[in-house]
């Protein structure tokens, strides 16, 4: 009996081996590629058409020398590659250059894990003045270039034309107030029957900073970090309050949809939008491609809206910049920068813009038949140029340089969500205050 | 047993009908699934689910736009190691909490059980900083090692080893095995039910882990089906429903199959197990 | 996910066999040494695992409890008990804990009468009822990440079937995940539905073991069907059922993928669980002592149960 059972132990034995072999091999074969070229890790977090784009980007790239190879991985949303990006540095799986948002620049900044670009612009002689002025501002400390400007937006209103004509409503002004909008989605929400959604604002810190940008109001003292480092914040002024109640009285007349937050939260609002049960919402200019190509009734767009009785002061850019690692060799590094150059290309830039909704950043950019056939096409596609062409550069729309705006984005998105529920807006706003303040206390002293 | 079926008849229904009602509750979720991943998007975005535009395109274009072959493939490595490392080393340590004789077996054996009470979930943060320190981030092994061992598959085996005649292990001792031929011709065959539990157990266990691989994986090289699906679900900010279903589809398919084939023998395991 | 074994584990527990007799004076010091070294080899390897991947890393989270940590997750200022004060007296972390609560009791109640409803039904024996069982166990084969593509196009607002049906009946249309507390339910109703193919198995398995002549008998002195349920099947199945209630409870106290893929934590917090408020705070604002303090108070209440588990566990052997 005994050898039976011994019997039957070998074989599975056996059969164990022979599936570890087999696995083995497969790993094997599958990671062994054989390349002389240098590789360039490069980390993103585009989605949609703007990774479609990208990724033809980076095949062109790597067809057109032949010293390096560009490995694009996608890392998922904004917030999460922040802390990846820091938390891999020098290891093995840490990037050549990577992509991060607006907001973090101050972040990567002081973690000393980067090698400016500024270096490269200088060593090459680069003319950066063809790079649009006020995105490379946005990106740089002391007149030093910390990271290349890349895919940058403009939040902007988007509306169904077709369906305000339907209804015969008259589409918001070019640069529209609070009560613009206000009418225009009261009207579409009543003549359609209820049947279709005036309005819809992200819950999306981004969105709640622009407000207060247009309004001229500072998220932050210290001017917005512009002049030191910040150590409060301020969510509860007028334009915070007076937004979020105007917001408010659109839910409770019901001709607001409140698509909630994350990133299914901006699917559904765009899939609402496309499918005809939504009239207007405030979104980057980023979805500019994807909703002329899904639409078939017409586009309209215009600026952000401001505060009634004030002029808008301007919305700050949104997107994000390249970074180059400090912890690969130098001919990677080297590397990463001509990627960079690559990308920031005329034709490029203008391909970009076409395909995305992404402003183009190079200023001959303009002249490409590509984006000369796209305002042709879609006149409305030139009104986030026009946003950012409009807009002087001060304190306070030209982003917060402080630590911590993640938590500045969940906080704020959370009162966002209380409001949008039916909370008291001060209060509401007073509790966000609350918590971010002591957040920032907290983050300067372990920073100190 | 025969009043059930003589019962009146109005009883009998609404048996039927409780019946009817629970399966829509857990199959609604799986026919929709299954049924959208053959639409065309453009007819799920419209929401007119009972379009007749039926074909096999979102497949394909799952398989060849996406590196959802790969996750499985990943998934396949780690979970299939995880399971055959912990078959190995939980056998192991049970064998020696069983047959060995030392000075603090029990303290050990508590400690053991001890570590059941900590959940991975509040050490991520250490556990991080270590693999990063050892080199292992974006690896296969990152998913691995930490994971070699369970007490909780320590406790199961030993249970099981318990069960063994002292008979044996007399007559082995008398017959001069060492510890190493009495494990392995002798206990491992002996409880082959209680390894294959095990085996099932932590294939799954691993098959199913979402965070730690979503906080120690950068590239699709290595990332697992799990995190593959999410990645593959953020990806598209345009919602194309129809594949995304097709990749859920692709992923479960498999382990159904596997477990309408396995329940049979799963279940006759169970009986056995509560049985005894 | 545990339940089979645990099975067996309930009446087997502690049962030192013949052959463990105590160390005799005819052990030789040789052989003790001999068995020694092959503990050390037996074991050896496990006890590295664990050391550094469980001990260890509790023991650090404990220690980066007491620190702020900087924008790269170095502990830089040690400041005592301040975390779990500031954590303790925080709206959203109490909020948190609240949510954990709700979303623990609503699962473990629900996948326990569900599963032994399931179980019951299933038991009967109707024609065609294989097929049902294959069915209710269907579920066991789904992971979080499937389930939650399911349930997420259920949910959907624009094209979901629940809102479908709701305009089709003029039933009023929910936002499922945007509504703090439908998109507790939201996540309630797809985490019991994952849990219940499991759960389904192991109730039938252990109402299978039920003596038919319990039954027999009962029905020999006409006893009700409920007075069966309750004073026969229950009692039986008491073990499994324990077994079961307290693996829910732990497991549901861990859950994040789910709520990571379908809510992240929203609308309001209402569905942020503590996992995901750990991995939140560290993984995306890089907050790890305050994510460490988090981590702790998780501990110890999962300790918490699974030692009350444990002794539970122990007593049943000895009745």
């Amino acid at each position: 009996m005994k050898k039976i059972k011994n019997f039957r132990y070998r074989h599975l034995l056996l059969l164990f081996s022979l599936c570890a072999v087999i696995l083995s091999a497969l790993t094997g074969c599958t990671s062994a590629k054989a390349d002389s070229r240098i590789q360039i890790t490069f980390w993103h977090e585009m989605t949609g058409p703007a990774q479609v784009q990208l990724t033809k980007f980076v095949k062109e790239f790597n067809q057109s020398q032949h010293k390096y190879t560009v490995v694009p991985q996608f890392e998922g949303n904004y917030n999460e590659a922040v802390q990846k990006i820091l938390n891999t540095h020098g290891t093995s799986a840490s990037p050549a250059v990577f992509q991060s948002m607006d907001i973090s620049t101050s972040q990567i900044y002081s973690s000393g894990y980067t090698t400016p670009v500024q270096k490269f612009i200088t060593a090459d002689n680069y003319d950066v003045s063809k790079i649009s002025a006020v995105a490379r501002a946005f990106y740089s400390k002391n007149g030093q270039q910390l990271s290349m400007p890349f895919n940058t937006s403009q939040p902007v209103l988007y509306y169904n034309a077709t369906l305000l004509k339907k209804y015969g409503i008259t589409p918001p002004p070019v640069d529209p107030s609070y009560s613009d909008i206000t009418r225009v989605a009261q009207q579409l929400y009543e003549r359609s029957g209820k049947k279709v959604k005036g309005l819809s604002v992200e819950i999306y810190g981004w969105l709640f900073e622009q407000f207060l940008a247009n309004a001229g109001e500072s998220l932050a003292n210290n001017q917005d970090g512009h002049a030191g480092t910040p150590t409060a914040v301020n969510f509860t002024g007028t334009a915070a309050t007076t937004t979020m109640k105007w917001i408010q009285e659109n839910i409770k007349h019901g001709s607001f949809m409140n698509y909630g937050s994350g990133t299914s939260a901006s699917a559904n609002e765009m899939a609402g939008f496309l499918s005809g049960k939504l009239g207007m919402f405030l979104q980057s200019s980023a979805d500019i491609s994807q909703l002329t190509a899904g639409m078939k009734d017409q586009l309209g767009i215009t600026y952000y809206p401001h505060p009634d009785g004030q002029k808008s002061n301007g919305v700050s850019i949104g997107g994000a910049s390249l970074w180059i690692s400090n912890d690969k060799s130098t001919t990677v590094q080297r590397g990463a920068w001509e990627f960079i150059k690559y990308l920031m290309k005329s034709q490029n830039q203008a391909a970009w813009q076409a395909a995305t909704g992404y402003l183009a950043l190079n200023k001959d950019s303009q002249n490409e038949p590509v984006l000369q056939k796209l305002y042709q096409k879609t006149p409305a596609a030139k009104i986030p140029s026009q946003q950012l062409a409009r807009t002087t550069p001060n304190n306070t729309n030209s982003g917060i340089f402080m630590q911590g705006l993640i938590q500045e984005r969940t906080i704020t998105q959370t009162a966002m969500e209380q409001i949008y529920n039916g909370k008291n807006v001060t209060s509401a706003l007073q509790d966000a205050e609350k918590q971010m303040n002591s957040y920032v206390q907290t983050t300067n002293k372990a920073n100190k | 047993m025969n009043k059930n079926i003589t019962g009146p008849n109005f009883q009998r229904l609404g048996q039927l009908f409780v019946l009817i009602l629970l399966a829509l509750f857990i199959l609604i979720p799986f026919l929709l699934g299954f049924w959208t991943s053959l639409l065309p998007t453009a007819d799920i975005s419209k929401g007119s689910l009972w379009s007749s535009h039926i074909s096999l395109d979102n497949y394909y274009t799952a398989i060849t736009q996406t590196p959802i072959i790969r996750y499985l493939f990943n998934s396949l490595v780690i979970s299939f190691f995880t399971m055959a490392a912990q078959l190995l080393f939980c056998s192991m340590s049970a064998y020696a909490f069983v047959f060995l004789e030392f000075k603090g077996r029990n303290t050990l054996f508590y400690v053991f059980l001890a570590t059941m009470m900590l959940p991975f979930e509040a050490e991520v943060i250490p556990n991080f900083v270590t693999v990063r320190n050892m080199g292992l981030l974006n690896h296969y092994a990152v998913m691995i090692i930490p994971f070699l061992t369970s007490a909780f598959g320590t406790f199961m085996l030993r249970q099981s080893f318990l069960q063994i005649p002292g008979e044996l292990k007399e007559a082995s001792e008398i017959e001069g095995l060492s510890h190493w031929r009495f494990y392995a011709s002798v206990v491992m065959p002996y409880s082959r039910i209680s390894l294959f539990t095990l085996a099932a157990y932590s294939f799954l266990a691993s098959w199913n882990q979402y965070l730690w691989p979503m906080l120690t994986t950068f590239s699709d090289d290595f990332r697992p089906v799990q995190d593959g699906l999410r990645q593959l679900q953020s990806q598209e900010s345009f919602n194309n429903w129809g594949m995304i279903q097709a990749s859920a589809a692709i992923v479960v398919i498999p382990t159904l199959i596997v477990l309408f084939i396995g329940q049979h023998y799963f279940k006759s395991g169970l009986n056995e197990g509560a049985v005894k | 996910m545990d339940a089979p074994i645990t099975n067996k584990q309930s009446q087997t527990h502690y049962k030192p066999k013949g052959n463990k007799k105590p160390l005799t004076v005819g052990l030789s010091y040789k052989k003790e040494l001999r068995e020694r070294l092959y503990a050390l080899v037996f074991l050896g390897p496990s006890l590295l695992i664990l050391t550094i991947f469980v001990f260890f890393p509790m023991l650090r989270t404990l220690y980066l409890s007491f620190f702020l940590t900087n924008s790269v997750g170095k502990p830089t200022v040690f400041i005592g008990l301040q975390n779990y004060f500031s954590l303790l007296t925080s709206t959203a972390y109490l909020h948190s804990l609240q949510a954990t609560f709700i979303y623990v009791i609503a699962v473990s109640c629900l996948t326990l009468v569900l599963g032994l409803l399931l179980a019951q039904t299933a038991s009967q024996k109707i024609r065609g009822i294989s097929f049902f069982r294959t069915v209710f166990s269907g579920t066991m084969g789904v992971s979080v990440s499937v389930a939650a593509i399911f349930w997420l196009f259920m949910f959907n607002p624009s094209v979901g079937l629940l809102d479908q049906l709701a305009n089709l009946f003029h039933l009023p249309v929910i936002n499922w995940l945007t509504q703090p507390g439908w998109a507790m339910t939201a996540v309630v109703i797809s985490t019991v539905w994952m849990n219940l193919g499991f759960t389904f198995l192991i109730f039938f398995g252990a109402l299978q073991s039920v003596p038919t002549t319990f039954y027999e008998a009962a029905q020999i002195e006409g006893v009700s069907k409920r007075y069966q349920f309750f004073h026969i099947t229950l009692p039986m199945i008491s073990p499994t059922l324990f077994f079961v209630s307290i693996i829910t409870l732990i497991e549901s106290f861990k859950s994040f993928g789910l709520i990571d893929l379908m809510t992240a934590g929203g609308p309001d917090n209402a569905t942020n669980l503590l996992v995901y408020r750990i991995y939140q705070d560290a993984f995306l604002s890089g907050n790890y002592g305050l994510a460490s303090t988090e981590s702790v108070i998780l501990a110890l209440m999962i300790a918490f149960f699974t030692f009350i588990q444990f002794k539970v566990l122990e007593k049943r052997v000895n009745y």
